[in-house]
């Protein structure tokens, strides 16, 4: 515990250079334009930052990067409440009261609180990141290539149980991203493989142009298909006086963000897509405990003050098994996976201790990311707010002409922009039929690690498949998995039986 | 039901394709082993889909009173055509960008899409569009010095 705090302190030593002070104020103001304006999530926000930061240090890279998501988790409120339009789908749960609170008046309240609630969780979730790093990392040093894909298979099935359609339509874009991972070079023979003769795709298929294609083209596509009415938007700009909360909304908010933070810190812990399962569970854990349950509905501050804080609590601790253990467990630290390979930065938990310097450091910056945005967002909210003017008939093409040209920066290739394309329109098609693009995204990513985890276990056994069931870990997990896997079965069996 | 038999029809390409490959043995896995593994796999989660989407679709047919009326064949949607022409116009200026250079593209992109989002008027289309195309290149060629296509216009 004191080593950590020590590293923290030099962690501190590095976040706080003016450099890297400057992209995380880049990153956390990146993030909260990419939480307001909608269509455009912190994934493909993410992906399309991604080319900007290769002229960095990886610790300014990851900076920036990690600033970008933490600061769509604020920035998202701002939209769910003024305009009942969630920025990014971990808001959702804030249009419920948040706008309710708009209709009456109360939309400054709403906001300032949102922005509290977020900046005390995130500043005590990022502590419990350095409480927990260094135990799990050691913890994590005992794995080896059986536990590591079981792990994988267990993220993917938990994901898949808990993301937006059903299981069977989950697994199926898992494997569907599983697949596409092993397009281009054998990570292990080095044999080519599904190149179809293409040099371009002899190096597999771009990760950036699947996560912009996916979440970028294809959101910019679902909101041209909006009925033209939809495309029209108005906002109420509240002032900067309205802004302040009362002695009440306080006292009231201060137990709902801290169950907020409990809830959040845990959920990113376990694989899905962790903030918005924390913001959707901490809004029942208020509504169920609620002191006025009659202003449920119609605009309860803890409707807005617990899943705000449990959705930024969710984006800090989703970096632990990232970081600690090198498994994403979500979309975006997929994402910033891949922006950590391309880097040459291998997480896992070796990190902790081979680059302690980098870990350290961007945990230090969440604190002070986690300051600089409650700097931006309570006083410039208004500010943020404004940015809503713009009309989505603008806005649409703005967002579609970034992501042409963040594309093309990835690799300076054309072939990259059609390949983007490409996935924008299965993305949309996915879409129409109900299928998430975020396992695909997860399975794309760990694909390759996963069959080299596979593959590993095996040559070790000499082909034999009980390696993966006599490791307690690798059972266990195995174990939780089945478990998973068949709950909604006998859920099912019971009721007919009933 | 679409959906499954495109996401069948994927899996079962991926596992033949995957035969090509040397598949070696569990003591020695090759590399065709982990893909035909998951063509399999994505053909029988598919089938799966495709048998529940159908119970569905039979229960429904069985709940409801009189004879299944087919739907109406319709014709394209306001919607699915400007998301189509939409498309269609970033398509055609990304062909465009190695011919005629980063800054004219992102120029032209913006009038066609402004124009298919319904903003009629040409003085607000022109500005927004010369805005976008001049802050665009200069952020990103000029000080970001992305090596975007210059094409014949030389920017």
């Amino acid at each position: 515990m004191l080593e950590s705090l020590q590293y923290l302190l030099g962690g501190f030593a590095v976040a706080m250079t003016a450099q890297n002070l400057l992209y995380c104020f880049a990153g956390a103001l990146v993030g909260t334009l990419v939480g307001v304006l909608p269509g455009l999530g912190p994934i493909a926000g993410i992906a399309l930052l991604i080319p900007a930061t290769f002229g960095l240090n990886p610790t300014s890279a990851l900076i920036m990067l990690a600033g970008i998501y933490y600061g769509a988790m604020y920035g998202g409120s701002t939209t769910s409440i003024l305009m009942n339009v969630p920025g990014e789908t971990a808001s959702v749960m804030t249009c419920v009261e948040g706008h309710k609170m708009a209709q009456q008046g109360r939309a400054g309240p709403a906001l300032s609180i949102a922005a509290l609630g977020s900046f005390i969780a995130g500043t005590i979730a990022t502590f419990g990141l350095v409480l927990i790093a260094r135990p799990l990392a050691d913890a994590a040093l005992a794995f080896g290539p059986p536990e590591f894909a079981a792990l994988m298979i267990f993220a993917f099935v938990v994901l898949s149980n808990v993301t937006g359609g059903t299981l069977l339509k989950s697994l199926i874009m898992v494997v569907v991203g599983l697949i596409l991972g092993t397009m281009g070079m054998d990570p292990v023979a080095g044999n080519e493989r599904f190149s179809f003769d293409s040099a371009y795709l002899l190096g597999g298929i771009e990760f950036v142009a699947v996560a912009i294609g996916v979440f970028g083209i294809g959101e910019v596509l679902s909101n041209v298909a909006e009925p033209p009415e939809q495309l029209e938007q108005t906002v109420v700009v509240p002032r900067f006086r309205d802004l302040y909360p009362t002695m009440t909304d306080l006292k009231r908010s201060m137990v709902a963000i801290l169950r907020g933070t409990g809830i959040g810190f845990i959920t990113g812990l376990v694989p899905g897509p962790a903030p918005v399962i924390a913001t959707y569970a901490s809004y029942m854990v208020e509504r169920r405990y609620a002191k006025y349950p009659d202003e449920f509905g119609h605009g309860a501050i803890e409707g807005v003050a617990g899943p705000e804080a449990a959705n930024n609590a969710a984006a800090q601790s989703a970096y632990i098994p990232l970081f600690v253990i090198g498994v994403p467990f979500g979309p975006v630290p997929a994402i910033l996976l891949g922006a950590l390979l391309i880097h040459g930065v291998t997480p896992g938990p070796l990190l902790i201790t081979e680059s302690p310097q980098l870990f350290w450091a961007v945990v230090a910056s969440m604190y002070i990311g986690n300051f600089i945005l409650l700097l931006l967002n309570l006083p410039f909210v208004p500010l943020f707010a404004s940015m809503l003017l713009i009309p989505k008939r603008v806005l649409l093409p703005l967002i579609m002409a970034f992501c042409v040209t963040g594309m093309f920066s990835v690799n300076n290739s054309v072939l990259d922009i059609w390949m983007m394309l490409v996935f924008g329109a299965i993305g949309y098609v996915l879409r129409g039929w109900a299928y998430e693009g975020a396992p695909l995204l997860l399975g794309l990513v760990l694909g390759p690690k996963l069959e080299v985890a596979f593959r590993q276990s095996l040559m070790i056994s000499q082909g034999d498949f009980s390696i993966f069931l006599t490791r307690p870990v690798s059972s266990g997990l195995l174990l939780a998995t089945a478990a998973f896997l068949l709950l909604p079965v006998f859920k099912a069996g019971w009721r007919r039986l009933r | 039901m679409t959906a499954a038999v495109v996401m069948f029809v994927f899996g079962v390409v991926t596992a033949l394709a995957s035969l090509t490959l040397p598949i070696g043995t569990v003591r020695a896995p090759g590399s065709g082993l982990f893909p035909l593994a998951l063509g399999i796999l994505l053909a029988v989660l598919s089938l799966a889909q495709g048998v529940s989407v159908y119970r569905a679709q039979a229960t429904k047919a069985r709940t409801s009173t009189g004879a299944p009326v087919p739907p109406p064949a319709k014709p394209l949607s306001e919607e699915t055509r400007r998301v189509l022409l939409f498309a269609a116009a970033v398509a055609v200026a990304v062909a465009l960008l190695p011919v005629i250079g980063y800054g004219f593209t992102i120029l032209v992109l913006m009038v066609a899409l402004l124009r298919i989002l319904g903003i009629a008027r040409w003085p607000v289309v022109g500005a927004v569009s010369t805005a976008t195309a001049i802050a665009c290149w200069f952020v990103f060629v000029r000080i970001l010095a992305i090596p975007l296509p210059a094409g014949l216009p030389g920017f």
